[in-house]
């Protein structure tokens, strides 16, 4: 069972979280196409390498947060985030 | 060839005043306590133990330990008990597997005569034809499938589960895991040593030499005198990812089996080498055994394994073997040296036991033949952790080749030395196990936010700089000139292996499954190399170039109940359901909440409701607290509706999309204050709802000031409905005026109810009713149904539950969503298209509704069979006429006690969704009935008069 | 106010209770819990003082927990915890504060005694050790498969663990821990909070 590394509680169960899948920026709901749009819910890179991919701490502190795994041997990476507000120890 | 007990021998295990009286196969034997169910048989003279499993041929003892595969019995009601391991205990009811009728004149043993019909793959060629008689094949296949038997009554046992964090397990307790279990300790590690056999000390406990006898002593003491913690009868049975590991434990005090799920820093592989078989004809023939069985029967449970004996060996074990043998008396026939290029061809006997050996031309009568032939690397821990091992044909083993840093192997998986040598590769094993551990929890500590702030910095990963064990030259001996047994547990010779290889299935792989060789009870651990080798022959090549299958996990069997473990079925239950529980109340398990279903009469409930007045638990109701000044922006994003200027006081209904359009939820939603309203959701939608809230908040709008904190729990909500229901609870509230002026319909109070502060009720309507629903804190939601239920009886209260509630729900046409609306249900086809403002900024899902908004779609419309009396099974398909044409179904069905007749909600296509059409829906018997589609979705009351008063 | 009736705790069996003995299990539901959330790094989380897995213990016997990044839950003495929250009006107004009364939803255990972390051991993958679990911290995990918010404040007595779950689970928790504790002796505390 896979260590996940949650950025507020530090190294988790994968069971003790949701995988949110690849992660991707959600079009501007003004101006997106149909296909755009559709890629947003439907079509995923899917690489063999690094991906960008989101999860969900649900028992544990309840965040959202984006880390970076290598789909072929599951290393992780925290990847830089611009204005990152996550807890963490004072 | 007769097995018998000797005299107390120096290390056996043995306690000889102690008698245990067992039965096998109905007859009584005796055996000492510290036996084996096996070499108490051993003792009293058995060499017939089993049938195999194809071809059903007698079979005796082969290893004398866990991995014998002839030695699979029937305990009781515990089927498939490996008898070289399991102890003997007073009383224990033993029998033969899959004999009939009995061991020694087993009918199925005329399977041998259909042999040539039997051969690997034989499923694949015969009982095809004809398709009509399969039944039967399966029915006659079945009788002669291997395995105990089960007994269906069997009382449940306790089984358990563990977790545990030890900084180094250790896999296996000969000499190297012990130094390396003892290096790790004294180095400052939590250390988890885990052994197979029963006791310590690997290949130790069973060599006679005095020298080892005081290593083995001195090894005990200092693990006794440790830190360590010691598991025996237990093996490690999985490693997973980041050193996951389960270990199934079986010898817990008071589980019948225990899996332990460890998360171990660094793993120490140290399991020794497994004994492997010779390939040759009559290989499988009782009088047959390993050196280790030899070595074990003598010095572990004082058995002679016979009376004259052939021995052939390649290596020092099987040396010491015929040592052993020479000592108890048995007479050595001949040694076969296998270091000389010598070998057995075959053993010959009767059909149950040994007579003779033929080596080199020579028959030499016997009644135990012992083969040395050579050993096999158990490298399944390291084939998990992802290493490929490689094949050295001058040690004719595996050995590892590059495991992760975090799995070390030591002990004979990682070579050959003096007991010495083996012992300081495991101290430098353990000190490098416990220096690597100590960085991994170093960073694990540095991470975690609960964690005691760490001292100074992360240590180095330390290198690996032991001293390499070297590698024994042996020879490479898997077949010898005659063809024989491999996999010993499904009957695989290596005859069927090059038959399969030249019908093609020459992969290692593909062989394996085609012949089922390493797919049986052995798992792998006797036949593996052999099996390989078989293929290496056929195919002309060597074993490093066929390769291996996979070990995959679990190296050792465990039961389902460990597995299971204790049963963790979460339960929910509201404030009110011990008066529901008194009060006849029929439940049902709706996600994990145990609701009231109904009382006994549902359709009385529902006439009550609509005459008198009625209380219903919806606790699961799902609640979500909402605080900030940013309210009506989150609606807005989240509702399909606007949301910008709802009064204080007043409640709205809402519908959530997707962002695929799809329904998602739907609820009232009421302001209680300034910056503060209540959400509510489904029941079975509460939990998901409020993670798609907080992701939005989280992801998309961190900068919103909104807070969201479920409440589902925090309150029973408790809602009361029917004609009288503002008399009833009139009675039993403070604080608030209820005349239908001063409270209207959709509208929030703050109440005290029966006595309780910090109560809100609101007018809402599911079933149509007049209704109140009103939300207590549930620390004291039973006094306040209790303080309803009195203070209405007068007014003919009674509780009804969610079938009375679906009824009444069905005849005002409300869509439950999930129930009603399925993963494709856009927006729009529920009717609430005016809900749904396309001219907001932005909210979920609106781009899909808004393209959506100019397509016909599926609808959701109420439809009346056109006979009042038949109810149509829920999903029942809406059909074409006499065609099988889909065209809708019907998603919600109820008997109406209010109009006397049948009622419907369905999704059907655009063309059927208009008020007054005909539909054809198929009943689920495969009659077809003429149905209505309704004007309106209500069934009953389409005006609401009786919600609104 | 009205006069409010006895808090229903959500342990409604009855257990043959002990007043004292090497492993104890008490249910704490009544126990005042509120929930206050607020931005991490403002004035009012220096205010709480207990950052995100730790805990601090306040006047009057009200205990800080630092349960997630930006929420606090604070239990104790119901004037000691409306203290403590009172403590946050005046803080910094263009913060965005709440704080919200928990005590119904949250059903509240107390584990105490030597064999608490084996106990806990059988129904929570956590690592209990000292380093990575000492007296003061908080989490959250799954215990027999419900979500629990976890503290340890050990005080005078041997490891203490105090577990709360969403009040709807609380009986079939109760029952979780007895059975998980059976192997040591537990014993069923008498009610308190």
């Amino acid at each position: 069972m896979l260590l996940v590394p949650c950025p507020n509680c530090g190294p988790r169960n994968s069971a003790d979280l949701r995988y949110g899948g690849e992660s991707h920026a959600r079009p501007d709901p003004a101006t997106a196409t149909p296909q755009q749009w559709r890629g947003y819910l439907y079509l995923r890179d899917n690489p063999a390498g690094w991906l960008r991919e989101t999860w969900y701490c649900r028992s544990g502190c309840r965040r959202w947060f984006t880390l970076e795994r290598n789909t072929a041997t599951n290393e992780f990476r925290t990847p830089p985030m611009p204005g990152d507000k996550r807890g963490g120890k004072a | 060839m007769t097995m018998s007990r000797l005299g107390p021998q120096p290390t056996e295990v043995l306690d000889r005043s102690t008698k245990l009286r067992f039965r096998w196969n109905g007859k009584r034997f005796d055996g000492f306590e510290g036996d084996t169910i096996a070499s108490a048989l051993a003792a009293a003279g058995e060499h017939v133990f089993s049938r195999s499993m194809k071809y059903h041929r007698p079979r005796g003892i082969l290893t004398a330990d866990y991995w014998d595969p002839n030695l699979m019995v029937q305990v009781g009601d515990d089927p498939n008990v490996r008898a070289g391991n399991r102890l003997l205990e007073a009383g224990m009811d033993v029998r033969a597997q899959n004999v009939w009728p009995s061991l020694h004149r087993d009918i199925k043993a005329a399977n041998s005569l259909f042999g040539r019909f039997l051969t690997a793959g034989f499923y694949y060629k015969t009982f095809m034809r004809p398709a009509w008689l399969w039944p039967t094949y399966e029915r006659v296949l079945a009788t002669f499938a291997p395995g105990g038997k089960i007994d269906l009554d069997t009382p449940h046992r306790y089984h358990d589960k563990r977790y545990t964090h030890p900084d180094v397990v250790v896999a296996g307790a000969g000499p190297a895991g012990i130094e390396a279990a003892l290096a790790a300790a004294a180095a400052g590690a939590r250390v988890l040593l885990v052994e197979h056999e029963h006791a310590v000390g690997g290949h130790l406990r069973y060599s006679s030499s005095d020298s080892d006898q005081a290593v083995l002593a001195e090894l005990r003491a200092a693990l006794d005198a440790s830190e360590v913690e010691v598991l025996t009868n237990s093996t490690v049975t999985g490693r997973y990812e980041d050193n996951w590991l389960g270990i199934v434990q079986r010898n817990h005090p008071i589980a019948v089996e225990r899996l332990i799920k460890a998360r171990a820093k660094v793993l120490v592989a140290a399991p020794g080498l497994i004994e492997r078989p010779y390939v040759f004809s009559g290989n499988d023939r009782p009088g047959v055994i390993t050196s280790g069985a030899a070595r074990r029967l003598i010095n572990l449970w004082g058995v002679k394994p016979g009376e004259r004996a052939v021995v052939f060996t390649a290596n020092s074990e099987g040396d010491a073997a015929a040592a052993d043998l020479d000592r108890v008396g048995v007479e050595i026939a001949a040694i076969i040296d296998g270091r000389e290029g010598k070998r057995v061809s075959s053993a010959q006997g009767s059909s149950r036991a040994l007579g003779a050996v033929v080596a080199g031309g020579n028959r030499i009568e016997a009644d135990l033949l012992v083969v040395a032939a050579g050993w096999t690397a158990p490298t399944s821990l390291l084939n998990m952790a992802g290493d490929r091992p490689v094949h050295d044909p001058a040690t004719a083993r595996f050995f590892p080749s590059d495991p992760p840093g975090n799995v070390l192997a030591t002990g004979g998986l990682a070579g050959d030395g003096t007991l010495d040598e083996l012992r300081a590769h495991g101290a430098a094993t353990g000190r490098l196990a416990a220096q690597r551990a100590a960085a991994v929890a170093h960073r694990l500590q540095a991470m975690t936010a609960r964690a005691r702030p760490v001292d100074g910095d992360e240590p180095a990963w330390a290198p690996d700089e032991r001293t390499p064990l070297g590698r024994d030259p042996h020879p490479e001996l898997y077949r010898s000139d005659t063809h024989g047994m491999v996999d010993f547990s499904e009957d695989v010779g290596s005859k069927d292996l090059v038959a399969a290889a030249h019908e093609g299935y020459d992969s290692v792989e593909l062989a394996k499954r085609y012949t089922t060789s390493t797919m049986g009870p052995s798992q792998g651990k006797l036949e593996t190399v052999n099996t390989v080798a078989a293929i290496a022959e056929a195919r002309g090549e060597t074993i490093a170039q066929v390769g291996t299958t996979v070990w995959r996990p679990p190296y050792a069997p465990l039961t389902l109940g460990a597995l299971a473990g204790r049963v963790f079925e979460p339960v929910r239950v509201s404030s009110i359901h011990p008066w529901h529980e008194a009060n006849g109340v029929s439940t049902i398990i709706a996600g994990q909440w145990m609701r009231p279903d109904h009382y006994g009469d549902p359709a009385a409930e529902v006439r009550n409701v609509r005459t008198n007045v009625g209380l219903i638990d919806v606790t699961p109701l799902g609640k979500l607290d909402l605080r900030g000044p940013d309210i009506p922006k989150l609606l807005n994003l989240l509702y399909t509706n606007k949301w910008s200027k709802l009064p204080v006081g007043k409640v709205r209904y809402g519908m959530m999309c997707a962002e695929d359009g799809v329904v998602l939820d739907d609820g009232v939603t009421g302001r209680l204050g300034e910056d503060h309203y209540l959400m509510t959701t489904t029941s079975s939608g509460a939990g998901g709802v409020w993670e798609w809230v907080e992701n939005w908040l989280q992801t998309e709008r961190p900068d919103w000031k909104v807070h969201v904190t479920p409440v589902t729990t925090a309150y029973v909500s408790i809602n009361v409905a029917g004609p009288k229901a503002r008399e009833l609870v009139g009675r039993v509230t403070e604080g608030v005026d209820l005349s239908p002026d001063a409270f209207p319909y959709m509208e929030v109070r703050l109440a005290t109810v029966a006595g309780v502060d910090g109560c809100f009720m609101w007018r809402i309507g599911f079933t149509g009713e007049l209704s109140f629903e009103i939300h207590a804190p549930s620390g004291h939601g039973l006094h306040v149904w209790e303080a309803l239920m009195d203070a209405g009886q007068d007014l003919g209260v009674g509780p009804f539950g969610l079938e009375g509630q679906r009824i009444m729900r069905l005849e005002k046409g409300h869509f439950i969503v999930g129930q009603d609306t399925d993963g494709l249900t856009l927006g729009p086809s529920t009717g609430l298209s005016p809900l749904i403002k396309l001219d907001k900024d932005d909210f979920a899902g609106m781009p899909e509704l808004a393209w959506a908004a100019d397509r016909s779609l599926p609808m959701i419309v109420a439809i009346q069979p056109d006979d009042p009396n038949v109810v149509p099974d829920e999903a029942s398909q809406i059909v074409r006429g006499n065609t099988n044409e889909i065209l809708g179904r019907i998603t919600s069905a109820r008997m109406s006690p209010t109009l006397g007749r049948s009622i419907c909600l369905g999704q059907v296509e655009p063309e059927l969704a208009a008020g007054g059409t005909k539909v054809t829906v198929l009943l689920t018997s495969g009659e077809r009935v003429s149905a209505t589609v309704m004007d309106h979705h209500a069934h009953f009351d389409p005006a609401g008069e009786r919600l609104r008063g | 106010m009205a006069e409010s009736p006895a808090f229903e705790s959500p342990v409604v069996r009855s257990y043959e209770s002990s007043s004292g003995g090497p492993l104890m299990l008490t249910d704490a539901s009544a126990t005042t819990k509120w929930l206050v959330r607020a931005e991490t790094g403002g004035a009012a989380a220096d205010r709480m003082d207990a950052p995100f897995g730790s805990s601090r213990t306040a006047g009057g016997g009200a205990f800080v927990m630092g349960s997630r990044p930006g929420e606090w839950i604070v239990t104790g003495p119901a004037d000691a915890v409306a203290e403590v929250v009172a403590g946050l009006d005046g803080v910094d107004s263009s913060e965005f504060v709440t704080a919200l009364d928990w005590t119904h939803g949250r059903a509240l255990f107390l584990v105490t005694g030597t064999d608490a972390p084996r106990m806990l051991e059988k129904v929570c993958s956590l690592d209990w050790s000292d380093a990575m679990t000492p007296n003061g911290a908080v989490a959250s995990a799954s215990v027999a498969k419900v979500t629990c918010d976890i503290a340890r404040y050990d005080g005078d007595s041997a490891p203490t663990y105090m577990i709360f779950c969403d009040r709807s689970f609380g009986q079939y928790l109760f029952d979780a821990l007895i059975d998980a504790g059976d192997e040591f002796g537990l014993a069923v505390g008498l009610p308190n909070g």
